[in-house]
């Protein structure tokens, strides 16, 4: 009874962040899923660092588009409810036209753990989180690297971990503002729902692995230029992602590939053909 | 009194003070710690419990969401420094014993 009324409680808290409709594409959130947020914060005092390396590849009508973005991240425990952290990234772009790289968005962020009920071995959890992405990569060379301009983005994860099994859910919106050239990245929606397993019951100081498939659904508005809405730009995506975490002591590995199973996109734009992401997670 | 109860009173006392745990011998707390449910978030634990002075080592079960520590010689561990420190770690302390 108690198991369920805690599971309703999570269901609520997380239900607002289904009506607001995060960009968190690349957060590594400590121990939660791959391609989306976890409502996970590190101990009180403790750092994780996280290198992790995302890649894209688009193709179809226009330019097809890869893009690798190595970055790293630092996140560090205020309490043992709240994270503040910031990612550095570095990002590779080649377009059909043209390719070149340079410094990535820099972002800050912030996690604060709302609710927690401990269980004899199970957690649930919920938690909000906030990005500050900050316009430091070249919004004016070709390939263009960022959209220039300071955009903050929002949402609430929920989940449930037991030694055998997971889930998680999490929402989030990303309001974007005009950069510096007059582009306005069109506002993001995100919603999450994620399931995972662990086959092996490890114990401590054994190597640990759990596997998950996520359901990643995706909408943006349409950009803007100088006030204009710009036709091939926005729309929807939904992607299936099977993901896996590997883990011993204080490392971690997790990584996993976005596929998409349904692409309805404004006007004409290239298809995303498969997201990837490899992250190397350690705590000190 | 005789010599056989004389003999037979210090065999008594020699075997209660051999069963009984001498002051000086290394204490050993059995914690058992809700919300343990993996390996990776278990390090805090570690971490935290591991940073308590007099602190030696420790074990960890996940499987039994118990955590022993076993002090140094002459050192102790408090209920509420061990609950301070499993709450640190992100977790709650269910009994200390």
């Amino acid at each position: 009874m108690m198991k369920r009324k805690s599971a309703i409680l999570v269901l609520a808290m997380a239900a607002p962040a289904f009506v607001m409709t995060l960009a968190a594409e690349n957060a590594a959130w400590a121990h939660g899923p791959v391609f989306s947020p976890g409502p996970e914060t590190i101990w009180k005092g403790g750092t994780e660092v996280t290198v992790a390396a995302p890649y894209s590849r688009q193709s179809g009508p226009g330019a097809g588009r890869d893009v690798l973005e190595p970055s790293i991240e630092i996140e560090y425990g205020l309490t043992e409810n709240w994270q503040i952290g910031i990612e550095a990234p570095y990002k590779f772009v080649d377009t059909s036209g043209a390719d070149g790289g340079g410094m990535g968005d820099v972002v800050l962020d912030t996690k604060y753990q709302l609710w927690k009920k401990d269980l004899p071995g199970a957690q649930y959890k919920a938690a909000a989180f906030a990005r500050l992405k900050l316009p430091t990569a070249s919004d004016t060379g070709t390939p263009r690297l960022g959209s220039g301009s300071t955009d903050l983005a929002g949402g609430i994860a929920a989940g449930y971990e037991s030694r055998r099994w997971y889930w998680f859910t999490s929402a989030a919106y990303s309001l974007n503002n005009k950069g510096g050239s007059g582009l306005e990245k069109g506002d993001r929606q995100f919603l999450n729902a994620v399931g995972g397993v662990r086959p092996i019951l490890s114990e401590y100081g054994e190597p640990d692995t759990v596997f998950m498939l996520e359901l990643n659904w995706e909408r943006s508005d349409r950009d803007k230029l100088n006030g204009l809405s710009l036709a091939n730009t926005g729309g929807s995506e939904l992607f299936i992602s099977p993901v896996f975490w590997w883990t011993y002591r204080q490392i971690a590995v997790k990584g996993g590939v976005q596929l998409p199973v349904m692409q309805d996109l404004n006007g004409t734009q290239p298809d995303n053909d498969y997201r990837g992401k490899l992250e190397l997670v350690y705590h000190f | 009194m005789t010599a056989a109860g004389k003999a037979l009173r210090i065999l008594v006392l020699l075997a209660l003070v051999a069963a009984s745990t001498p002051a000086w011998a290394a204490k050993v707390y059995k914690i058992r710690v809700d919300g343990l449910a993996c390996p990776f978030c278990a390090y805090g634990i570690e971490k935290k419990l591991m940073a308590v002075p007099g602190v030696k080592s420790l074990g960890i079960s996940i499987n039994k969401g118990i955590v022993t520590v076993t002090m140094r010689k002459g050192a102790t561990l408090s209920r509420d420094t061990a609950s301070r420190a499993v709450k640190n770690a992100g977790f709650t302390m269910r009994s200390f014993r």
